[in-house]
C-alpha cells in the first residue's frame, strides 16, 4: 500500500509540475512524459501476463496478440462506427477477453514448450490477419484515431503537454490491476491458481477444477490487455500490425521474467526498467556518436547474463521457476 | 494439373523445411530445450555461405560445406556458453536464455552485415524445363530439383549416422531417456555437443539452400525458425522421419494455399498447421507420447 501511494504521488508530480508554471521552461519535456505514459502501459500489460505466467505457471508468447486486438476493436468502432471511446474501450476488453478463451482452450490440453509455440502461432496468425484485411488498413495500419474525451472535454486539451489525462488514466488502471491481483492472490480462486501452478495433476486430484481455473487466468489477463491496447492506440492515435507480433509479446513476457515472476512490484520495475533502458541508451548513442542502435545486442545479452545470474528475475519468486 | 504443378514447386522448399525441422527435433528430443536460438543459426549459414561465394568464389559445394560447419560451430557455442550452464537449472530460464541469444545474434548480424537483402551470386546452372502431363504443361526449375536432390543427399546421410554410427545410436536412445543413457556409460556432455553440431550442420545447409533460392538478410531466421518449429510439431517433436515427412508436407501446402487462397496468409499458414495438430493431435505425425507424472 505505502509503495503504491509513493508510486503515484510521484508519477502525479511528474506529471502535473508543470501544469502549475513555477519555472520558465518544463521540468519534464513531452517526451519524458510519453515514455512515462508507455512505461505504465506495458505495467498494467506485464501485471496482466502476470496473472496467465505468474499465477497459474503458463508461459504465454501471444499476450501482445490481447494487446493489439483491443487496439484495433477500439480503433474499429471508433472510426467506422463512429461509436464514443469509453464503450469501445470497455467493448475492447470484453472482446480480447473472449479471444482469450479459445487461445487459452490449447492450455487445457497442452503444457510447456509447446504452449508457448501455440500462443506464438496465435499471435503471428493474427497479425498475418491484421496484415491482408482491407478493414484493418493493411500493414500501415490505422491512423487519425480520435482522441478520448471526459464529459465532452478531450484528453488532449488538458494539460499543457495533452499527454497527462492519458499517464492518470493508465496510473489508475495499473494500481487497480496491482490491487485486483493482490486480493485475487489471497482469494479462494487465488490459492486454485497457485496449486495448479505448483502441480497440476496434484490439484486436480484435490478437487480444483484446473480447466476452469486456466482459462479465468487468460481470460483475466485478455481483458487488461485489451484495455490498455484500447487506450494505448488512442494516445497514439494510430494503430499498426506490429502491435499485435512477436516482438511485442516477447517484450512483454521479458519483462514479467526481468521483473520477477509473480511480483506485482517485479511488474512495475520490470516494465519500467525495459522501456526506459532503450529509450536511455539511444541518448547516450546520440552523445558517444554510435552510427547504430546497441539496445538490441544488449538486451539480448542481458537476458542471457540474467538468466545465468538471477533467474527467478529481480523481485521473483523462488518456486515458480522450478523444473 | 495446377495442383501438381504446386505440389513441384514445394518440394525444393519443403525439403529445406525439413532440414531445419531435423535441427529443432534433435536438439528438442535429446536437451528437451526449444531451440530458439536455431532460426540464427540457420541465417548464419546463410550468411557464411554467402561470403564464402562472393568473398573467396568457392563453389556451391564448397560454400555448402563450409556454412555447414559454421552453423554446427555456432550450435556448439551455443551450447557451451549459454545453455550448458543453465541445464539443470529451471527451463523456463533456458527458454529465455535462448530467446535472448536469439535476440544478440539477430542484431549483432543485422550490426555487422547491415540489415538489407542480399542475392546470391549465380553460382549454378540451371534451366526451366517443360513437360507435358496428361495434356497440361508443367513446368521444372532444374534448380528447384537440384535443391530437393541436396536436401535428399543429406537427410540420407544422417538417416546413416543415426541408425549405423554408435554415436547416433546413443543419441536415438537419449532421446528417450538422457538418465538411463548415461548411466549406460555414455558420456553425456559429448553427446549434447553432437546433437548441437548435427542440428547447426543441418540448420547451415539449409541456410545456403534457401540463399540460392531466395534472397537473404539478418532476419530472415525469425520466421524459418519458426516454421521449422511448427514442422518439428506437425512431425512428432522428437521424431526424425516425421519432421521429414512434415517438411514437405508444409512446403506443398504453403504454395497451395497461396495459389487457392492468398498469398498474404501464405506464412500463417504453418502457424495454424501447428496450432491444429497441437489440439487435436498433440503427439504429431508420428511422435512418441510424453508422459507425465505428479
Amino acid at each position: 500500500m505505502r509503495k503504491a501511494v509513493i508510486f503515484s504521488l510521484v508519477v502525479l508530480a511528474v506529471t502535473f509540475v508543470d501544469s502549475l508554471d513555477l519555472t520558465r521552461d518544463y521540468i519534464f519535456p513531452s517526451y519524458f512524459k510519453h515514455i512515462l505514459f508507455v512505461s505504465l502501459a506495458y505495467s498494467v500489460l506485464t501485471l496482466s501476463l502476470n496473472i496467465v505466467s505468474g499465477f497459474i505457471g503458463q508461459v504465454s508468447l501471444g499476450h501482445a496478440a490481447f494487446f493489439g486486438l483491443g487496439g484495433y476493436v477500439s480503433a474499429l468502432l471508433t472510426q467506422v462506427y463512429q461509436a464514443p471511446f469509453w464503450p469501445s474501450f470497455l467493448l475492447a476488453g470484453v472482446i480480447a477477453a473472449l479471444v482469450g478463451i479459445p487461445l487459452g482452450a490449447p492450455a487445457l490440453r497442452i503444457r510447456g514448450p509447446f504452449l508457448v509455440v501455440v500462443t506464438y502461432g496465435f499471435g503471428e496468425v493474427f497479425r498475418f490477419i491484421a496484415i491482408n484485411l482491407d478493414i484493418t488498413g493493411g500493414p500501415a495500419g490505422l491512423p487519425g484515431l480520435i482522441t478520448p474525451a471526459i464529459g465532452g472535454v478531450s484528453f488532449s486539451s488538458i494539460g499543457v503537454s495533452g499527454k497527462e489525462v492519458f499517464i492518470v488514466v493508465m496510473l489508475v488502471m495499473a494500481l487497480f490491476l496491482a490491487f485486483f491481483m493482490r486480493q485475487i492472490g489471497e482469494s479462494r480462486v487465488g490459492h486454485a491458481f497457485a496449486a495448479i501452478r505448483e502441480d497440476e495433476i496434484a490439484a486436480a486430484a484435490m478437487g480444483v477444477n484446473v480447466a476452469y481455473h486456466k482459462l479465468l487466468a487468460f481470460v483475466l489477463g485478455a481483458f487488461f490487455a485489451g484495455l490498455t491496447g484500447s487506450l494505448f492506440v488512442h494516445y497514439l492515435s494510430f494503430i499498426s500490425p506490429d502491435m499485435l507480433g512477436s516482438n511485442e509479446s516477447i517484450m512483454i513476457l521479458t519483462m514479467v521474467v526481468v521483473g520477477g515472476t509473480l511480483s506485482i512490484t517485479g511488474s512495475f520495475v520490470g516494465a519500467f526498467l525495459l522501456t526506459v533502458l532503450p529509450e536511455a541508451l539511444r541518448y547516450l548513442k546520440d552523445i558517444v556518436g554510435l552510427s547504430y542502435d546497441p539496445w538490441l545486442v544488449l538486451f539480448g545479452l542481458l537476458l542471457v547474463i540474467m538468466m545465468r545470474v538471477k533467474p527467478q528475475g529481480i523481485l521473483g519468486v523462488d518456486t515458480v521457476f522450478r523444473r | 494439373m495446377l495442383l501438381v504443378q504446386q505440389i513441384i514447386n514445394g518440394l525444393a522448399l519443403g525439403g529445406i523445411y525439413s532440414l531445419i525441422a531435423i535441427g529443432w527435433t534433435v536438439v528438442f528430443g535429446i536437451v528437451g530445450l526449444i531451440n530458439w536460438t536455431h532460426g540464427e543459426v540457420f541465417m548464419i549459414g546463410a550468411f557464411v555461405g554467402y561470403f564464402l561465394i562472393t568473398s573467396f568464389k568457392v563453389n556451391f559445394f564448397v560454400a555448402l560445406f563450409g556454412a555447414m560447419i559454421a552453423g554446427g560451430f555456432t550450435a556448439y557455442l551455443l551450447n557451451h556458453f549459454a545453455y550448458r550452464p543453465l541445464r539443470t537449472g529451471p527451463r523456463l530460464a533456458l527458454f529465455i536464455t535462448a530467446l535472448g541469444a536469439s535476440t544478440f545474434l539477430r542484431n549483432l548480424a543485422a550490426l555487422l552485415w547491415e540489415p538489407h537483402s542480399r542475392a546470391y551470386p549465380p553460382t549454378l546452372d540451371f534451366s526451366v524445363q517443360t513437360f507435358t502431363l496428361g495434356g497440361s504443361v508443367l513446368t521444372v526449375n532444374t534448380l528447384q530439383i537440384f535443391i530437393f536432390a541436396v536436401t535428399l543427399i543429406i537427410m540420407a546421410f544422417l538417416q546413416w549416422f543415426i541408425t549405423r554410427t554408435m554415436m547416433g545410436k546413443a543419441m536415438l536412445a537419449a532421446s528417450q531417456d538422457l538418465e538411463v543413457v548415461s548411466l549406460m556409460g555414455v558420456e553425456v556432455n559429448n553427446l549434447i555437443n553432437i546433437t548441437f553440431w548435427v542440428s547447426g550442420i543441418l540448420g547451415g545447409a539449409a541456410g545456403v539452400l534457401v540463399g540460392v533460392l531466395y534472397a537473404i538478410n539478418p532476419y530472415m531466421g525469425a520466421l524459418a525458425g519458426l516454421k521449422g518449429w511448427a514442422v518439428a510439431v506437425l512431425g512428432g517433436v522428437g521424431s526424425i522421419s516425421g519432421a521429414m515427412i512434415a517438411g514437405l508436407l508444409l512446403g506443398v501446402a504453403e504454395n497451395i494455399s497461396s495459389s487457392y487462397i492468398s498469398s498474404g496468409y501464405r506464412d500463417a499458414i504453418a502457424f495454424v498447421i501447428m496450432i491444429i495438430t497441437l489440439i487435436v493431435k498433440p503427439t504429431g505425425l508420428m511422435g512418441f507420447k510424453f508422459e507425465e507424472k505428479v
